[in-house]
């Protein structure tokens, strides 16, 4: 089976139509403005779109809600870091899942060791650095094992430690049969990451392919520099 | 401390089961003004503490369960009871009516909101006379009941309280602050939290709804300035703020030390008794906007549920 979306006339983004396979890691880039993240936002329901649909595995969830839709296997991070501050690391985990306690806490706590913060579990989630409140988000959301993950920069104001282990991470899922779309303004991570990349300017998809062919376009190289 | 405090809890309730044996008037008064108290705190603080839903029309509950009662048992003539019951279930009714569209509302607005439903209840009751007796109050035939009274309210507020510590421990709770924390995350990971919202004010609606009730069993009388206040919604969010909101004992100590304190200073001065009340709360949100207990929690490593 595989995931499609196609969108058309959303107000920040203006007829953007991107169709995405599973297990595949496609990448989101443009310059400031461009519409990436109302795109994300229309995708988890956050805001709405206009017109268009976005159809997840042969549904229409558009007219859904966010919860909705991320209980349909869509599970994103924040460009900002949007962990719950005042709840423990683990907690920040267990509010995302309902049913079984003991088997919830399991997963929970097997997802902070993924990211070696299992030491820190009981600890505020505003109390912990910038780069581990980027993982606590990470693997918040996959609590529910999402088959669509979209990272808002998840490289930004991240270590090169922990980006090459946050980038592994991502691999891991896409090997998992998950489908992953990034926004990035770091070009040495969308480069060597992504599959497909789609390139937005004003709202539009001006380019999308392979990374090499992409960094050569014509349209990109104005886009991002000008004339 | 953690194994005495069972130990303490428990010697509490029997010495509060005994104390109309040995109590005078005024002493089980003020214990069924406490009992009150810390049902009020403890309920505003599930909606309000829990989510940040700050509701500041909470005592249109209380008066919503006092009218129903004291129609049921001045009209009806039903036993007072069950008319506290129906005092509750008609606060949850109104909770989900008032919820339903004004839970939708985000921050300030729903403040607002809420301050608009206390008034539009005040005017309502006013204006349906023949119900309600307006502005002429509403009595209740005389009836001594101020001992199971007593009993009523201390287990409304254990009610309260068992409940609070119930919500607190569980997944439930903690998905209720994280509509606190950050609702849009909270939806954007799963969490339908327009229905989590409309649950906890439904939950909170009920305990005021039957304390009210009680409370206007005890009096007897009730007229429209009596049972909607907003100074009452005022005392039920600076007890709450003072023990420390999103806590479960939080709400009890506040209602219990800032009664007391209450009494004690209007004994003594009732001129100035608002004045330096008002100089309290001050000093206790700029010091510790978290509580007492919210700030042992923090210091200490508390557990969540205390």
């Amino acid at each position: 089976m595989d995931v499609r979306k196609s969108f058309g006339g959303i107000r920040a983004v203006n007829g953007v139509s991107l169709a995405l396979e599973r297990g595949r890691i496609y990448g989101l880039i443009g310059p400031n403005g461009s519409g990436k993240t109302t795109l994300f936002n229309c995708i988890t329901g956050v805001e709405r779109c206009d017109a268009g649909a976005i159809v997840l595995e042969g549904t229409p969830i558009q007219d859904l809600k966010p919860y909705q839709i991320a209980r349909r296997g869509v599970g994103r991070t924040f460009q900002m870091i949007r962990v719950f501050p005042e709840l423990t690391a683990l907690e920040n985990l267990l509010v995302v899942t309902t049913g079984d306690h003991a088997a919830a806490t399991t997963r929970a706590r097997e997802l902070l060791a993924f990211v070696k913060l299992e030491a820190l579990a009981g600890e505020y989630a505003g109390n912990l650095s910038y780069g581990q409140q980027k993982l606590v988000e990470f693997v918040r959301m996959l609590m529910r094992d999402p088959s669509l993950v979209l990272l808002d920069e998840p490289a930004a104001g991240v270590n090169r430690t922990l980006l090459n282990e946050l980038l592994d991470a991502v691999r891991r899922l896409r090997d998992a049969g998950k489908t992953v779309l990034l926004v990035e303004h770091d070009m040495k991570v969308v480069m060597g990451l992504c599959e497909t990349v789609f390139v937005l300017d004003h709202g539009e998809k001006i380019a999308e392919g392979p990374p090499g062919v992409i960094q050569t376009d014509e349209r990109v190289i104005e886009a991002y520099f000008g004339r | 401390m953690k194994r005495l405090a069972p130990v303490l809890l428990v010697l509490a309730l029997i010495a509060l089961a005994f104390y109309p044996a040995v109590g005078t008037g005024y002493g089980l008064r003020a214990m069924l003004q406490v009992f009150m108290w810390i049902a009020l705190a403890g309920s505003w603080n599930l909606i309000s503490g829990l989510t940040g839903y700050v509701s500041f029309g909470h005592v249109a509950f209380f008066g919503a369960g006092a009218y129903t009662a004291a129609i049921l048992i001045a009209s009806s003539g039903w036993s007072w009871p069950f008319a506290a019951l129906a005092g509750g279930v008609a606060a949850g009714v109104l909770a989900l009516g008032i919820g339903w569209p004004c839970l939708r509302l985000k921050g300030p607005y729903f403040a607002i909101a809420m301050l608009g439903l206390n008034e539009v209840l005040r005017a309502l009751v006013s204006y349906f006379e023949g119900l309600t007796g307006g502005g002429n109050g509403l009595s209740m035939p005389t009836l001594d009941a101020t001992v199971p009274v007593y009993y009523a309210m201390g287990l409304t507020a254990i009610g309260v309280t068992v409940g609070s510590r119930l919500i607190i421990g569980s997944r439930f709770g903690l998905r209720l602050m994280t509509i606190r924390e950050d609702e849009m995350a909270a939806e954007a990971m799963g969490i339908p939290t327009f229905r989590h919202k409309l649950l906890a004010f439904l939950l909170s609606a009920i305990g005021p709804g039957i304390a009210g009730a009680l409370a206007a069993r005890d009096q007897g009388y009730i007229e429209p300035l009596s049972v909607f206040p907003l100074a009452t919604t005022i005392t039920m969010i600076v007890m709450t703020l003072f023990g420390g909101k999103g806590t479960v004992w939080g709400p009890v100590l506040g209602a219990t030390v800032l009664f007391v304190a209450q009494e004690m200073v209007w004994a003594r001065y009732p001129y100035i008794h608002p004045l330096l009340f008002g100089a309290i709360i001050v000093a206790v949100v700029l010091a510790m906007p978290r509580g007492i207990l919210g700030l042992l929690q923090t210091k200490y490593r508390l557990p969540r549920t205390i």
